[in-house]
């Protein structure tokens, strides 16, 4: 009895935890371009262009590695036509996301119609199926790919480096106070780019783990949003890349738990269904944005491009 | 003063210069004749009386939903709701036609289009309290509330509301003559387009010549000094949110009678990203967004012609889009620059 307990529960903590990682990833790119002062709302065109990308590269050459490898890249590729209209241009941060946006819409559905249809195989699981029995990680273990724990790594990697090195803190500087940046001899120009770039690459990352890794199809406009509730979740998780694990698992458990009540009898459409990521986040967002002059933790910089109390 | 015009000149054609060059190169890219593709695309565009008329049947949406980003626009917010807007008022006048199909035309055209505006008000006006009562930044909000109204129209017209004489089609019933909006000139041109002309006019007297307008303008400016000077922010921002929702709601529901006859999963093909983006070249400008509604409408229109006859996919209109809008930021960025080292 309780060791079914606790392979069901192994089992659907693999699941959630599978199904969150491409999240996790865009949520921890948004974060790091937000800490430098940038909104980027295009993160949803650039892990558009991963998953695309990533999911061609990886059904050519047979290998998901390099799939997720080229769809990073796709990735960063796009964020540098939003670094060189916001920081090369000066223009509009927002209006400069929503055109990278359509940009990678146009391109992934021009360009990925040859990619419909295809297959790939996937990565290999982090242990053969006779590993099953064990409990909890035994699921975990069977179900999950080499990507979420290297997510994982990416993400506490992200959180000690912005906290803990001098680099990190010059980020923080910069997204606080440009001006305060470049006063202390901080290439404030320089930060922001990489802010992007980096955003960028763990946003085509994030998508190649969506086609590739968990999908396993190229279907259009197959993100669906996840870019833009990434957005959303960055407030929630209040620019914290430790807090974005927990805000994002418990996004994806919120949303396992609701799809659970079918199982009580409770029959919903599937289109209901597929509102609740927008529908929670949402709520999450109003939530914390009542509470925002409380807890704070917002770089200061962003204040002026979400145009918050004066 | 003499230096800002020649500056917005100089954005405008520098802007459409680098726009030509990307479009050029993209066509070189999927192998397509540049030049003969683009003279092709403005052919089929404005070349005849019916092409002209389709540009219009497309521009028609996209300029509703422009005005929808424009007002929100003047009061210092950024609306991407356009699209969510125009669904939820597919949805609600779509509820009044199912509701009493058989209602005589002058009192079921009515209600339906005042349905239409109002489940587009309330979608916006929405997001509009959550941003003055609540502080909740209004891009995330529409932008998420777009995703909701495309599935509950989606829900809607697979569920409740399918039509059985449609043989599991997704879509409701079709909508009787006295629910249809009037088309203009027996062309697919309908009501939408002179009201969003008018509403164009109107509201661009209203913000440069009415008392409202300096309300706006000092409130985008400085809150503070708006509610020393009487102006409720609370009050202008439902205001504005709610009016443009409702322009984007009609659009919805006129879109869903009069070019589509019956409310389907795909009530628009991204017209209010497309919206969003004609507010922006416009320089959120209510009248300037009336041609550039008509030029991108015309884009469009082009795309679909051009996947029939010459086998170019519709999503290449979505990658010219972008392309424009990347040139127009960058122009007008860089304009933007250039004020401001003058002013200096």
């Amino acid at each position: 009895m309780t060791d079914d307990t606790l392979m069901i529960a192994g089992s659907w903590a693999a699941a959630m935890f599978r199904s969150s990682t491409p999240l996790m990833m865009v949520t921890l790119g948004e974060t790091l371009t937000q800490r430098v002062g940038i909104v980027n709302l295009g993160i949803e065109g650039e892990m558009l262009c991963g998953a695309c990308v990533g999911f061609a590269v990886a059904a050519q050459t047979g290998h998901p590695a390099l799939g997720l490898a080229a769809g990073a890249v796709a990735g960063l590729a796009l964020s540098l036509v939003h670094g060189g209209l916001c920081l090369g241009c000066k223009a509009n941060q927002i209006g400069s996301g929503i055109a990278v946006w359509t940009l990678g819409l146009g391109l992934t559905s021009y360009f990925g119609r040859s990619a419909v249809g295809a297959k790939v195989t996937g990565l290999a699981p982090l242990a053969g199926p006779r590993f099953a029995d064990v409990p909890i990680a035994g699921p975990m273990l069977v179900q999950l790919t080499p990507v979420a724990p290297l997510s994982v790594i990416i993400l506490l990697l992200a959180g000690f480096w912005l906290y803990r090195t001098r680099t990190g803190l010059n980020w923080r500087i910069v997204g606080e106070s440009v001006a305060t940046g470049r006063a202390l001899g901080i290439q404030t120009l320089m930060v922001q780019a990489q802010g992007i770039l980096l955003g960028g690459l763990l946003s085509g990352f994030a998508g190649a783990i969506l086609s590739v890794d968990y999908t396993q199809t190229w279907a259009d406009e197959m993100t669906k949003g996840r870019g833009f509730v990434a957005v959303g979740l960055v407030i929630v998780a209040r620019w914290n890349p430790f807090l974005v694990l927990p805000v994002v698992l418990l996004f994806g458990l919120s949303e396992a738990a609701t799809l659970r009540l079918q199982a009580t009898g409770l029959t919903l459409s599937p289109y209901l269904i597929a509102c609740l990521p927008y529908v929670i986040c949402l709520l999450c967002v109003i939530i914390i944005s009542i509470r925002e002059g409380r807890i704070g933790g917002m770089p200061a910089e962003l204040a002026s491009v979400f145009g918050r109390k004066r | 003063m003499k230096r800002r015009r020649s500056t917005a000149f100089i954005a405008a054609f520098g802007g459409g210069a680098a726009f030509m060059v990307a479009a050029l190169i993209f066509l070189l890219v999927i192998g397509r004749p540049p030049l003969a593709t683009l003279g092709q695309m403005v052919l089929s565009a404005f070349g005849d009386f019916y092409s002209l008329s389709e540009s219009l049947v497309k521009a028609t949406p996209i300029l509703l939903c422009a005005l929808a980003t424009i007002l929100p626009a003047r009061l210092g917010l950024i609306s991407v709701g356009g699209e969510g807007q125009l669904y939820f008022g597919a949805l609600t006048g779509t509820a009044v036609v199912i509701a009493d199909p058989q209602a005589p035309f002058f009192l079921l055209l009515p209600a339906m289009l005042a349905a239409g505006a109002l489940g587009g008000a309330f979608w916006s006006g929405a997001a509009g309290w959550l941003r003055a009562r609540c502080n909740v930044n209004e891009t995330i909000s529409t932008l998420l509330m777009n995703y909701i109204a495309v599935l509950l129209v989606n829900y809607a017209v697979y569920g409740a509301w399918k039509d059985p004489a449609s043989l599991g089609w997704p879509a409701s019933i079709a909508f009787p003559p006295a629910a249809t909006v009037p088309s203009l000139f027996g062309t697919r041109v309908h009501l939408g387009l002179p009201v969003g002309m008018i509403a164009a006019v109107v509201l661009h007297v209203g913000v440069t010549h009415t008392r409202w307008g300096i309300a706006l303008k000092v409130l985008s400016g400085n809150r503070k000094v708006g509610a020393m000077a009487g102006f409720s922010f609370l009050r202008q921002t439902l205001l504005v949110m709610a009016l443009g929702g409702a322009l984007a709601g009609f659009a919805g529901i006129c879109e869903t009678s009069a070019i589509q006859g019956r409310l389907q999963a795909g009530v628009s093909v991204g017209y209010g990203l497309t919206g969003f983006l004609v507010a922006w070249l416009s320089g959120q400008h209510f009248l300037r967004a009336i041609p550039i509604a008509v030029l991108i409408g015309g884009l469009i229109a082009a795309g679909d012609a051009l996947q029939l006859t010459s086998k170019i996919p519709s999503a290449s209109a979505t990658v010219l889009q972008g392309l424009l809008f990347v040139s127009a930021l960058a122009a007008t960025g860089l304009a933007g620059q250039r004020i401001a080292r003058h002013d200096r």
